[in-house]
């Protein structure tokens, strides 16, 4: 289907992670025409989001060996002056994933996500005994090898394989009429009574229910993601949830932190004298830089001492540290300053508390470019890789790609996304790992009136040298799980060798592993964990140009997600790279909205219709053999005149 | 237009093969004209036909075109999300662009169904009937069956060109979106934040934030 690919474009981007995506906006933006291609079958990359069987697919996947022999047909490709750079074909930044089951899978046999599946059961672990954890767990790499030795030695062919029959088993589960199933098993989990008795079956049918994102971060309401979504339009794709609550883990409970003014002194936590220290210093500070003398003397100290210089009692200090400006320890004071302002700032743009989630996951976003891009042009492949980067002699830039087809496809510039890179050329990159958690639960870490709150609990470090651990906890209505099921991701900077030894201790204190027959399940007072995953992924976001060797000039790196909150440093990271090409160009300036474009001239119609805003018949007549952007920009035209 | 009216808002996707006339038939029927020279449409992501439906009813149909763009079959999931009915389009002169049929019907209920699980209706457009009328004449009881085993709720044989049933499969359509709407209202998700260039009109002061 692809055989018609053009031979030419300006800019071929590899990867569709959240900074390739919006670099792909943008250039279609100003013209440019772009090839967008993804290895695999999803948009995203380390950025998206999976219903609940289609996570079960990932895992899967990330364990498949591919083969890194560069293809034949590649070499044909080049001309005598020109070399061959090879992409890596092996994903190598996801590691150490484990899962664990420990709600009932007795009813759980041959059962289907409505819609769309590709289960592996050999995924699935129940868990006997809270004692028998340890060595019911799965470890997915072991297990790879053991289960799977007859596998075909072609990797790639493999990975075909293994996304076609997911595409078959989905298509003979809609011929076979599961559809139906899905309206019993809604009614019977909208009848449940009391959330523990979700099954595992239930979660695999109600699948389709759950969008889970591989990183969880949120946007601040004036951070740098929704000013590019407003500034260019891509806010017409978005829809997004408001963060409900700010939570803390304060002496062994959790509490809500009151971050808004109407918080402050609503709050039971804290006595009069706090309230009013509290307001004070945060209307004080959100200004900081009007008040030098106040803080001048801590520059070279940490934020905490500066607190705690300004008689914020421990309580305070820790929500202000924690929950307000989100920052380590050993911040320093203009850090942890910085970090509070952007946090009052943010407050009260579109709900209480700065932040914003995205229905259906933070994955959408990355298609929402995907999606400008598209409509600006720009092409899209996936499940289409490239083999190599073809590379003129006497210049070193970088004039074609080839794809797995032996295609070659000219272009002026190749942006790349750090994982397709081959080990050559990152032979002397280090990188820091991520540690991440996703669990499924049956109740909310703290239970209201409302059984729809999202919110954000930032955990603090066990000891020195650990991280604070980052939660998020999403209920039904932002539409990444399903009803009575609460999404919990926890995030954290590795510090130890595996994801679950840096998070599971955390998830101890806040969860109940158990299953369902334990004594301990009738201990109500923690969210029992039905389902958990683990893994790390790696952070490149902090490696520099100059520790990739023997790059042509004119191939640029997007890094993975990082391990931070917000988003900025991917917007940051696109808008530089897009200056680099275009230094004169404008950023992701506004797509024309639909909305305005009306076609009036409905006489040829047998049915009467009308329309609200009335366009010069000149204006239909000069849209006759032109492109509809062609005659917006003519009803713009009337419009200034 | 009357303050009782009501009015309905419908995504309809158009989906097929490439240059099968999806952007012909959007355009024939939205603007009227048709125009032999294919270009992919840029800047657009959909367009607007409103409807006098009935005496009380308006309907403004977005009719979403995946252009060429997306045309290897990988749209995003924006383009999908809220659509409550579809076109799918084949070129009757070219047999491949109908097998492709089944594959984007699958492709669709895989991907998008109405909040209470049930697949969006679909209407099949057998598009450039005026070229390819011999042809594809023996079909017309094979069609139904088609249809039937794949969940089509009815097909036309349309003509962008000669403007031939394009407001009648249209008509089609929506009958069936209003009658499923109503067999099942969609509770609509409260708090939906959808941030804008003009929603910063919000009142500078305010107990949610700190600015006085």
């Amino acid at each position: 289907m692809a055989d018609d690919l053009p031979t030419e474009f300006d800019v071929v981007i590899l990867g569709t992670g959240l900074p390739e995506s919006i670099i792909a906006a943008a250039c279609t933006r100003i013209g440019q025409r772009v090839l967008h291609i993804d290895a695999r079958n999803y948009y995203g990359g380390n950025w998206a989001s999976f219903t609940f069987s289609g996570l079960q697919t990932w895992i899967e996947n990330c364990k498949q060996e591919l083969n890194t022999e560069l293809a034949a047909a590649c070499k044909g490709q080049a001309l005598d002056n020109e070399e061959i750079i090879p992409f890596n074909k092996r994903n190598q930044t996801i590691q150490n994933i484990e899962v664990f089951c420990y709600s009932s899978t007795e009813d759980g046999e041959a059962v289907e996500e409505a819609g769309a599946l590709n289960i592996n059961s050999a995924l699935l672990t129940t868990v006997t005994s809270s004692d028998g954890q340890e060595n019911s767990s799965i470890d997915i790499s072991k297990n790879h090898t053991s289960t799977e030795q007859n596998d075909s030695p072609e990797g790639r062919s493999d990975l075909e394989e293994a996304t076609n029959s997911d595409q078959r088993s989905a298509d003979s589960t809609l011929e076979t009429g599961t559809i139906v199933e899905v309206e019993p098993s809604l009614t019977q989990a909208i009848q449940q009574d009391s959330p523990k008795t979700i099954t595992y079956s239930q979660i695999v049918k109600e699948g389709r229910r759950f969008n889970v994102d591989l990183v969880s971060k949120f946007l601040y309401s004036r951070g740098l993601l929704i000013e590019l979504l407003i500034k260019s339009n891509v806010s017409r794709y978005t829809e997004f949830k408001n963060v409900t609550r700010i939570l803390t883990y304060h002496n062994g409970k959790i509490e809500q932190v009151p971050c808004s003014r109407a918080d402050v002194f609503a709050s039971k936590q804290l006595s009069m004298v706090e309230k009013r220290i509290l307001m004070k210093f945060l209307m004080h500070y959100i200004d900081y830089e009007l008040h030098p003398e106040d803080y001048q003397d801590y520059e070279n100290s940490t934020f905490l001492e500066f607190l705690k210089s300004k008689q914020l009692t421990p309580t305070l200090q820790h929500f202000v540290l924690y929950s307000i400006a989100m920052v380590p320890e050993n911040a320093k004071t203009i850090e942890g300053l910085k970090a509070m302002q952007h946090f009052l700032r943010c407050l009260g743009r579109y709900g209480n508390t700065p932040f914003l989630f995205p229905m259906y996951g933070l994955g959408e976003i990355p298609q929402c470019f995907c999606r400008m891009c598209a409509v600006f042009g720009g092409v899209y492949c996936l499940h289409h890789s490239l083999e190599c980067l073809v590379v003129d002699g006497d210049s070193k830039l970088c004039k074609a790609v080839i794809d797995h087809r032996g295609k070659r496809v000219d272009c002026k510039y190749v942006i790349v996304e750090d994982s397709y890179l081959p080990e050559q050329i990152c032979a002397n990159v280090s990188y820091k790992q991520i540690s991440r958690a996703v669990l499924i639960t049956d109740c909310s870490i703290l239970n209201t009136e409302s059984n729809q709150e999202i919110s954000v609990l930032t955990f603090p470090p066990a000891d020195k040298g650990q991280t604070a651990v980052y939660i998020t906890e999403l209920c039904s209505s932002t539409m990444t799980c399903m009803k009575n099921t609460y999404l919990v991701h926890l995030t954290c900077s590795s510090t130890k060798p595996t994801a679950k030894e840096d998070l599971e201790p955390v998830v101890q204190q806040l969860f109940t592993l158990s299953t369902e027959n334990d004594i301990e399940a009738n201990d109500r007072t923690k969210p029992k964990v039905l389902w958990a995953l683990y893994f790390n992924m790696r952070d490149s976001s902090g490696v520099p140009r100059q520790s990739y060797a023997g790059l042509p000039p004119n191939v640029y790196v997007c890094s993975g997600p990082d391990h931070c909150f917000g988003n900025d440093h991917a917007v940051q990271q696109a808008e530089n790279l897009f200056h680099e090409l275009y230094p004169s160009e404008e950023f992701c300036p506004p797509a024309p909205n639909p909305e305005d474009i009306i076609y009036d001239g409905e006489c040829a119609q047998q049915e009467p219709s009308e329309s609200s805003i009335p366009v010069d018949s000149k204006a239909e007549a000069s849209a006759e053999n032109e492109t509809v952007v062609e005659s917006y920009e003519d009803s713009e035209a009337q419009k200034a005149e | 237009m009357q303050s009782h009216q009501k009015e309905h808002l419908y995504k309809i996707l158009v989906i097929g093969d490439l240059g099968v006339g999806k952007t012909s038939i959007i355009k024939r029927y939205v603007h009227q004209n048709f125009s032999p020279h294919y270009r992919a449409t840029i800047g657009v992501d959909f367009a607007l036909k409103v409807l006098s439906w009935d005496s009380d009813t308006v309907v403004r149909l977005q009719l979403w075109d995946i252009a060429g763009q997306e045309r290897f079959g990988n749209m995003t999931r924006v383009y999908y999300r809220e659509a409550v009915g579809a076109f799918i389009v084949f070129d009757v002169t070219r047999p491949a662009t109908f097998e492709a049929v089944a594959k984007w019907k699958e492709d669709l209920d895989s991907k998008l169904t109405l909040a209470n699980g049930v697949p969006v209706s679909a209407v099949l457009l057998a598009n450039k009937c005026d070229q390819g009328k011999d042809n594809f004449k023996n079909h017309f009881t094979k069609m139904d069956q088609f249809c039937k085993e794949h969940g089509f709720v009815a097909w036309y044989e349309t003509s962008a060109k000669e403007n031939i049933n394009i407001d009648e499969a249209s008509r089609c359509l929506v009958s069936h979106i209003i009658a499923s709407e109503s067999d099942q209202m969609q509770p609509v998700e409260p708090d939906i934040v959808k941030p804008q260039i003009l929603n910063s009109s919000k009142i500078a002061s305010c107990s949610a934030c700190f600015k006085s």
